[in-house]
């Protein structure tokens, strides 16, 4: 039963614990306020940061790409040292360590800081580390180490590390005290993630009153896949070497990215950009020079997600879907299997009386052409015809933008939201873009504004769209799937949204039997294949090859589809000024598409010129 | 049961001052987390924000329990205690954290089932004392919860559940030579404990140290004189300068010292003020309702939350080792804060069910 006597007596104990903590804080709020105020004013603490552990990154098969090693590093207590024992400390050192020039020793006594590093002990005998601190100066903490196990792998991707300046301070505020920040890459997509709480050291006159251990940051599990990307990478640096053996270019051959993207769930398998450099050099300060000679080539750009390039023929297939789905096919066809005939040039004339030539690449024409042979062969003419339909039916009309309306529902022009920092996101252009160019950037477009030729231009890839390899692979994998996302290299991806774009069973069945063609015999990139022997009948692609301004060489592009009766990956290959996209950028993806089969790799071999 | 209108607050109305006192003791809350950031960016990582949706899904909680009757919760007592001692188990195989393993990780906050053990304890032993159940199944499930809280390790809450346990023993009508020999047997298995090293022995150096050392913990050192920083009226009244201190992470178990710093002893008055006058509601509630198991209930709520808060001012205050303890209401983190939403919904429910509705 219940005792309400007890009751009593619990509150009653209750209230008396009630008074004696009022009396206390009576006591200290009230009657010791002063005294205790001026405690506080002469405490004189200082605190030193040592930094937290940024997490560990690892590949699909648990490699380590990113580790964190904790080191110990010999510091000086300076609010310890005076004039008496300086000399002692000095002589130390120099006995110690002859690695340790006496200027380098000047300045750790210079320092403001309660603590000045001295020397990583890791490689110094335990002896000396237990006698050195039995000086009361000398403290040892532990320093976590940054290092990438396969150097310039993956360097874009992960990207690197080094001291944060100011709003990269605001930005991530953890790493004031870690004085380290992730630059670009993963490092700085999962800074707020990936970096730990720094430990806080608590001097009180020189004495240390309190260590805050660190908060270690979290571990980053990546989709990305070690073997192939090694095998990628080979595959672009000799894509790019033959490039250079069989082109007599102004410049230098030496820029190129690959994307290789899983199609059902959207991950990235591989991702490579050239030139690369090591992240290692980050790890304790790369020197000015090598810095600037880095930033020279370019090796700081991953061009997989931030070069902007036309992508040519390879965006036929966004003109392809539109055919099919509204129905626009050229002038004399009446669907997708009529043929018409190509002469290798197409002259039209506009309202107003102009007349313009066109001509294709093959200058004797391609023959008579449907819209999978116009895929299979890259006819221009072709989509030069449906160019001209739409803008016979559409121009200046509020639905004139049909083409970049497709185009923009696969991605082109926006960012694709890979978890990796500064993407772009490049353009396709239109009337509204063209008229505020007009204001903002006269020397990109001629005073007439947007024309028919534009367009003909944009149907084909070339003019004023620019796009990214990523971009692309995401393009070629809505239009295979139905499935527009984010592509990702981390499974801590936070951009899982998926939109669902209204593409037929059918249409995609239609558009790999026709990609499938182009590595066939009579197909563009049937020479950089045909080694795969009866493989090739279950591949599929895309070549393209975008003319540049000036005398810049093409920009060299193919996207493969492996395979067509299970589709499971598309490789994106670009080379820049790497010319016609069969001829290098085929044969590069080709290796890659071998690896991704499991059959056996052949070496990467220039293919024929088409485009 | 008069028959009353159903209305939005509560089946039958709600009593006013029991909602009163809940959301005064939140927006204390986030005027001392306010005072904390002194920031305010509407993020996930800022704790003004994050506590503000505490508080929130704390109200649903609290509405959710003002509609179940006592009686259901009467019935789900041993389930709710099977329930938390499943979740024991499951964190034990969670990743250490700074020692110990104590919380789930959900991604945007952690999820700490111990929380939730003290307010089923109250229920599960309200239930067994008023129906004098004694049986093994029962005794063994409180043990068992004791063990497991213990192992994680959580000395604080384990002595805040023997404590609990201790009260509403002697609130019943046990003799008290008979609640001295269980006093003395908890005494007994724990020096056998340690005699057979089964115990933290960290934890247990905390506490000789305390005793034992002259100079004090220093985080419990600088927070006594945080608090004393505070004056009679609290540095927002006052118009002294900001003195910067050296403080322990002030958010969680600390917030009453830097409650203190704010508000002074004039706020310290009424904040405890509040919790006292509460009290004393939920006491003439006791003495109102007929029901035995209602009398355990709320006599154990009270008990569990003036512990917790008596615990957490004398660490605070540096008169007992570091524990580890939640201020309820006050202190920053969604477990505590849900859980206690539940205490206040139930009692709310009491309320109600006694047609005290105001």
């Amino acid at each position: 039963m219940f005792n309400k006597y007890r009751l009593n007596f619990v509150f009653l104990l209750f209230s008396i614990f009630l008074v004696v903590i009022f009396s206390d804080l009576f006591a200290l709020q009230v009657l010791d306020n002063q005294e205790n105020t001026q405690q506080i004013e002469n405490q004189n603490f200082e605190v030193f940061y040592i930094p937290a552990a940024r997490g560990e990154i690892f590949d699909i098969n648990g490699n380590k790409l990113a580790t964190s090693n904790l080191e110990p590093y010999l510091f000086l207590n300076l609010r310890k040292i005076n004039d008496n024992n300086k000399n002692i400390y000095v002589q130390l050192l120099e006995f110690n360590f002859e690695d340790i020039t006496s200027s380098e020793i000047d300045e750790f006594f210079k320092s403001n800081d309660v603590f000045t590093k001295i020397i990583n002990l890791s490689e110094y005998n335990t002896d000396i580390r237990l006698r050195l601190l039995d000086y009361e100066a000398f403290e040892v903490f532990n320093l976590p180490t940054r290092t990438y196990p396969y150097k310039e792998l993956f360097s874009h991707v992960i990207g690197y590390i080094g001291k944060p300046n100011k709003d990269e301070q605001n930005d991530f505020p953890k790493s004031i005290n870690n004085e380290i920040v992730g630059k670009t890459g993963l490092e700085r997509y999962y800074e707020n993630t990936i970096s730990g709480v720094a430990s806080e050291v608590i001097v009180q006159n020189g004495d240390i009153v309190e260590i805050k251990p660190p908060v270690s940051g979290k571990d980053i599990q990546l989709v990305l896949n070690t073997e192939t990307q090694n095998i990628v990478k080979e595959s672009l640096q000799a894509g790019i070497t033959l490039a250079n053996k069989n082109f007599d270019t102004i410049n230098l051959i030496e820029r190129g990215a690959v994307v290789v993207q899983k199609i059902d769930t959207g991950e990235i398998v591989s991702m490579v950009s050239l030139p690369d450099f090591d992240p290692n050099q980050f790890v304790l300060g790369i020197s000015e020079f090598d810095f600037k000679q880095l930033n020279r080539t370019k090796a700081f750009n991953n061009f997989a997600i931030q070069g902007l390039y036309p992508p040519g023929s390879v965006f036929k297939v966004v003109a392809y879907w539109l055919a099919l789905n509204e129905g626009i096919f050229p002038e004399t066809a009446l669907n997708a299997q009529d043929y018409i005939d190509c002469e290798g040039s197409l002259s039209f004339g506009f309202d107003d009386g102009s007349k313009q030539v066109y001509q294709d690449w093959k200058a004797d024409g391609h023959g008579k052409v449907n819209l999978s042979q116009a895929i299979k062969q890259s006819c221009n003419v072709y989509f030069w015809d449906i160019a001209l339909k739409i803008w016979r039916t559409f121009g200046n009309t509020d639905s004139e933008a049909l083409l970049q309306e497709y185009s923009k529902q696969l991605g082109f022009s926006s960012l694709s939201n890979i978890d990796l920092p500064f993407e772009k996101e490049g353009v396709v252009p239109d009337r509204e873009l063209f008229e505020e160019w007009t204001i903002s950037r006269p020397e990109l477009v001629r005073p007439e504004g947007w024309l028919g030729g534009d367009l003909m231009n944009l149907i084909i890839g070339q003019g004023a769209i620019t796009t990214t390899p990523v971009q692309v692979s995401n393009a070629y994998r809505t239009l295979l799937t139905g499935e527009k996302s984010a592509p990702f290299i981390s499974l801590d991806s936070s951009d899982r949204n998926i939109e669902n774009i209204n593409i037929s069973e059918e249409f995609v069945e239609f558009l790999l039997n026709d990609l499938n063609l182009v590595t066939n015999p009579g197909g563009t990139a049937y020479r950089s294949f045909q080694i795969m022997g009866d493989q090739i009948f279950d591949i599929g692609g895309k070549t393209g090859t975008a003319q540049n301004a000036g005398e810049l060489n093409n920009t060299s592009w193919f996207v493969g589809v492996d395979s067509i009766s299970n589709p499971m990956y598309i490789v994106v290959t670009v080379v820049e000024e790497g010319g016609s996209g069969s001829a290098v950028a085929a044969p590069i993806s080709r290796r890659i598409i071998q690896h991704l089969r499991e059959s056996d790799l052949t070496p990467v071999e220039f293919g024929e010129i088409t485009e | 049961m008069i028959n009353r209108k159903i209305t939005l607050l509560g089946p039958e109305g709600t009593n006013i001052y029991v909602i009163f006192q809940y959301l005064l003791f939140n927006v204390i809350s986030w005027f001392t987390l306010f005072n904390i950031t002194s920031e305010l960016s509407f993020n996930l990582e800022n704790i003004l924000v994050r506590q503000i949706i505490f508080t929130i899904l704390g109200l649903f909680v609290f509405f959710f329990f003002t509609y179940i009757p006592i009686s259901n919760i009467i019935s789900l007592s041993t389930v709710l205690m099977i329930s938390s001692t499943i979740l024991l188990i499951g964190v034990l195989f969670t990743e250490e954290s700074l020692g110990a393993r104590r919380r789930y990780d959900l991604g945007i906050f952690d999820f700490q089932p111990s929380e939730f053990t003290k307010v089923i304890f109250v229920i599960f032993l309200a239930n067994a004392l008023s129906r004098k159940s004694n049986n093994i199944f029962t005794i063994g499930l409180v043990i068992t919860n004791l063990l497991l809280i213990y192992i994680q390790p959580d000395l604080g809450t384990t002595v805040i559940l023997l404590l609990l346990v201790f009260f509403l023993f002697f609130l019943t009508d046990v003799k008290l030579k008979n609640l001295v020999a269980f006093s003395l047997l908890t005494f007994t298995v724990f020096f056998v404990l340690l005699e057979f090293n089964l115990v933290n022995t960290f934890q247990i150096e905390r506490i000789t140290d305390f005793y034992s050392n002259e100079v004090k913990d220093f985080s419990q050192q600088q927070s006594r004189l945080q608090i004393s920083l505070g004056g009679f009226l609290g540095e927002n009244l006052s118009n002294t300068s900001n003195i910067d201190i050296f403080v322990p992470v002030q958010t969680t178990d600390f917030i009453f010292s830097s409650f203190s710093k704010s508000f002074g002893f004039l706020g310290c008055v009424v904040l405890l003020g509040f919790w006292a006058i509460f009290g004393l509601r939920v006491y003439s509630l006791i003495t109102t309702t007929d029901s035995n198991f209602e009398k355990f209930l709320l006599s154990g709520f009270i008990i569990l939350l003036y512990l917790q808060i008596f615990i957490n001012i004398a660490t605070v205050l540096g008169l007992i080792p570091l524990t580890g303890d939640p201020f309820p209401l006050l202190s920053l983190g969604g477990s505590s804060i849900i859980a206690i939403s539940s205490i206040f919904g139930i009692i709310n429910r009491i309320f109600i069910e006694n047609n005290l509705v105001i």
